[in-house]
């Protein structure tokens, strides 16, 4: 007892002697950057950033373990050396230069509230067997948080953790502490932390989730509290969105991601109801959802062998998470593919811009990590897992995986990546944020290749020897933007320097996608350019495999093949005039060791040879696409330079 | 410096939590609560109250704040029997929580601190280095995909190098900046160069060999603290969080004898 009494004396003497509030940001780090930097005259440098981690602020990510909070996150983000929730020393070799902590919005907190209340007061007997299975070791936590996340799948949770009403009290002490904290470590010009949520969308466990990240300074994201959502439909958080920027004058956007889980319900057909997509639903989705995460550690969400049966690339990602939806509860067929995975989503748009007059699915592609372990690690070599659960150890590479069975996805089926590359003027929450919404963005598996893509009308192989990054911005459109069909042939400047701490690349594609003239959608990936190799003549003979350098027993591979940056000049060689289409750029490294083999390494570990053969990859790299845009029409983003919109509320 | 010593926080608990625990300690015995009266104050009735209304979103009606007193006086009856059994020890759940917990308290107070003018500025003098730019660079830079063709174009005027989409000139740079273009090794080996008029290298990159002209740097400069203030304030936050915790577990081990067989 007097062991206890200590502890109560000791706690009352330092909280009698608090002496004030915490350091308090600068007005310039407070607000959305504008007029704090220099900036260039056009976008001159992708900056590098994650706009999906999570935090011991998450329900799951704490219930999976992790003891690190926003601070550290962005410490980490920064440059500086955290020690990990297992006791590692973390540290990114290269900075990132803006982060989006987007902690799940229902029941904010609820897990570490749960963990730290008295437990005679948990008086749900499901809130109270999971309070004491998180008490009880770090393996029956996460089945406790596998359970509940299946309970929300399922439509289950108590009413303690769903209730917002209940929530609220709590998440308002909680968002404005974080929003102080993001100030504190927003930067102008170095670094830019912005504010955001991730909203949890899941009917039936087939994911539906996106993530919110706001352009504004605590000022205005204080006006508003998350917005949960395990009930209802995507038109609940648009309403939400719009009733921000109305009330603050600010600017939000939302990302879907995941959609490779979503079982071909998020990007479906269909309007949220199930009746024929109104215009006025796609017009909505298509200002509020300017982006999608394409790639991100529960796999890649490009596209799937089944629907790109020419692509030989299609399958990188795929392996364990084609298999069903996020908790495995339903199980997936090949009919929902087109609805789950990218390409075919970006097809869709055109069909039913063909119907509708808008194009809902005009998106760019962006990477993150979607990591809840703290730490925005997005490098085969410096892999902490995607919960804290999998941090480096030697047993997470062949352990099973799975929230709601037992079967199915393992944890080398994890992809250790996702970053998100912004074409900004400069380092401000504005300027990135509006790089966003007119998606002049791309993703990558992790390795930071800078990667142009221009398109217009008169451009030539002579441009390159001049200054060819103000020739792209004012005589054609860059990546996300949309190029007028004047009735010739869209030619396209392409460039791709390999990461210059990272593996030579192995070739540039365009994916082209159309409607043909008998109204089908098509798609073709055509090669650009690659590394020097013999073809063997005829012109449209496939481009030769570029070799392969890995020691799978070392996890080494050399730079002795590929290239260290890749050009072209491309002209489509099939274009017909009125036709509607997209283009964007896929770039591929030379193949290296996924962060299976350097764990075994690290490890000592003996994998079957199968494993090992899966994790000899080829990372890379995704514009978003340009759209050609029938001749006179208006162009639906913005430009750079350009005022935010104003979105009109409906 | 003992005077400062003792308004801190800090050494209030670790004297506190030293006098006890050494009492303790050197007593040997086991935990035994002699004292047989519970008392349970106001602050105790809100904070159970407070925590009623956060898990249910209303504050408790006086039944049901009743109904918690009782429980929590039944709780701490059925605990202190359970300690005078020593029912404590071994549950690693225990060990756990407490521990977590005066590791907590030992930071808590820095957490949310600000630190005064006198402590960031000692904290500065003592780590000012953390906050130094390692040299500003200006420079040009000429790309060739072998090591043979920059050293046969080394004697040129000014050489050109292949085309590429790498910036041909920095200006400011600092060791960050050229690392984000040409890699980490690159830019170490930018460092250590010193201005010249003729074209230096071939320096190896990420992407193959550079000529460069080194042609301004400034050295690296601890900046004045009011350019990183923000950055100084976090850092002794964190740091002095860590070393609360540290040092209060360092005093509280000090008392014991430790054999480890």
């Amino acid at each position: 007892m007097r062991y206890l009494l200590a502890v109560g004396a000791a706690g009352l003497l330092l909280a009698s002697c608090s002496d004030g509030a915490p350091g308090e940001a600068t007005e310039a780090q407070q607000g959305d950057g504008t007029d704090t930097v220099d900036l260039a005259e056009f976008p001159d440098r992708p900056y590098w950033g994650d706009t999906h981690l999570h935090t011991d602020v998450s329900v799951d990510a704490f219930g999976f373990g992790v003891r690190l909070g926003p601070e550290e996150a962005l410490r980490f983000a920064r440059g500086e050396e955290v020690t990990a929730t297992t006791g590692m020393k973390a540290q990114l070799d290269r900075p990132l230069d803006f982060l989006v902590i987007a902690d799940h919005s229902d029941a904010m907190g609820a897990t570490r509230r749960l963990y730290d209340a008295p437990r005679m007061m948990v008086r749900d007997p499901t809130l109270r067997r999971w309070y004491d299975m998180m008490h009880e070791s770090p393996e029956q936590s996460t089945r406790a948080v596998a359970e509940l996340i299946t309970a929300a799948a399922n439509d289950e949770i108590p009413e303690a953790f769903r209730d917002p009403e209940r929530q609220a009290a709590a998440t308002r002490e909680l968002w404005d502490r974080h929003l102080d904290v993001l100030d504190r470590y927003n930067e102008p010009g170095r670094f830019t932390a912005f504010a955001g949520f991730e909203w949890t969308l899941m009917p039936s466990g087939n994911n539906l989730h996106r993530v919110v990240m706001f352009r504004d300074g605590s000022a205005k994201t204080r006006e508003v509290l998350p917005y949960p959502g395990l009930d209802g439909d995507v038109t609940g958080l648009w309403d939400y969105m719009d009733a921000y920027e109305e009330t603050t004058g600010g600017k939000v956007l939302a990302i879907p991601h995941n959609s490779n889980l979503s079982n071909g319900q998020m990007f479906e057909l269909v309007g949220p109801d199930g009746g024929a997509m109104s215009a006025q639903y796609a017009r909505r989705r298509a200002a509020r959802e300017p982006v999608v995460e394409a790639t991100q550690i529960k796999g890649d969400s490009e596209t799937h062998p089944f629907l790109s049966p020419n692509d030989e690339f299609a399958s990188f990602g795929v392996a364990g998470w084609e298999l069903g939806n996020l908790p495995l509860t339903e199980r997936s067929t090949p009919d929902m593919y087109a609805g789950s995975y990218l390409r075919s989503a970006l097809l869709r748009g055109l069909t039913l811009e063909e119907r509708l007059g808008v194009n809902p699915y005009a998106f760019g592609l962006i990477g993150s990590t979607d990591s809840h372990t703290a730490l925005a690690t997005g490098d085969e070599d410096n892999f902490f897992g995607k919960h804290t659960g999998n941090e480096p150890s030697a047993e997470r590479a062949m352990d099973a995986q799975n929230l709601g069975t037992r079967q199915g996805r393992f944890g080398w089926h994890y992809l250790a990546g996702g970053y998100a590359a912004a074409w900004a003027r400069g380092n401000t929450r504005a300027e990135i944020f509006d790089a966003f919404m007119r998606r002049e963005v791309y993703a990558t598996t992790g390795p930071r290749m800078v990667l142009r893509l221009f398109a217009g009308h008169d451009f030539a192989a002579s441009d390159w020897g001049g200054d060819w990054v103000r020739a792209g911005y004012t005589r054609g459109v860059p990546m996300g933007g949309e190029l007028e069909d004047t009735g010739r042939a869209p030619t396209f400047l392409i460039s791709a320097l390999k990461d210059p701490d990272g593996a030579n690349l192995d070739r540039v594609q365009v994916v082209k996608g159309w409607v043909d003239a008998g109204g089908e959608a098509q798609e073709k990936v055509f090669d650009v350019a690659w590394s020097a190799r013999e073809m063997d003549g005829a012109s449209d003979s496939p481009v030769p495999p570029v070799g392969d350098t890995v020691d799978r027993l070392r996890a080494t591979y050399k730079n002795t093949i590929g290239a260290a940056e890749l050009r072209a000049t491309w002209t489509d060689p099939e274009y017909r005039r009125g036709q509607r289409a997209f283009y964007y750029v896929r770039v591929l490294e030379i193949p290296t060791p996924s962060w299976v083999l350097y764990d075994a390494v690290r490890f000592g570990l003996k994998l079957p040879d199968n494993v090992i053969e899966a994790n000899v990859i080829q990372e890379r790299a995704y514009s978003s696409p340009v759209w050609l845009r029938p001749k006179n029409r208006p162009q639906t983003r913005p430009q750079v330079g350009d005022a935010p919109p104003i979105m009109e509320a409906e | 410096m003992i005077r400062s010593a003792l308004r801190d926080p800090l050494a209030h608990f670790l004297l506190a939590g030293a006098a006890i625990w050494g009492v303790l300690a050197l007593a040997g015995e086991p935990v035994d609560p002699a004292e047989r009266s519970i008392t349970l104050s106001r602050e105790q009735q809100a904070g159970l109250a407070l925590a009623f209304e956060r898990t249910m979103g209303r504050a408790p009606t006086d039944a049901e704040l009743d109904a918690r007193v009782d429980q929590w006086v039944r709780e701490e009856v059925l605990y202190r029997e359970a300690l005078r059994l020593g029912l404590d020890e071994g549950d690693p759940v225990v060990r756990r929580r407490l521990a977590t917990k005066m590791d907590e308290l030992a930071g808590a107070e820095a957490e949310l601190a600000r630190p005064t003018e006198a402590q960031l500025a000692e904290w500065y003098r003592d780590h000012g280095t953390d906050y130094e730019r390692g040299g500003i660079l200006n420079f040009e830079q000429a790309w060739f995909p072998t090591r043979e063709a920059a050293l046969a174009a080394r004697g040129e005027d000014r050489p050109q190098g292949q085309s590429t989409s790498l910036p041909r000139t920095m200006a400011k740079a600092d060791r960050e900046d050229i690392a984000r273009a040409f890699g980490t090794a690159f830019a170490d080996e930018m460092l250590a160069l010193s201005v010249a008029r003729d074209w230096q290298g071939p320096i190896r990159s990420g992407y193959g060999w550079h000529l460069v002209q080194l042609y301004h740097r400034e050295e690296g400069s601890v900046p004045p603290l009011e350019e990183v203030r923000d950055r100084a304030e976090r850092d002794w936050r964190g740091r002095t969080i860590q070393a609360r915790r540290e040092k209060a577990y360092q005093l509280l081990r000090d008392a014991y004898t430790i054999e480890i067989e």
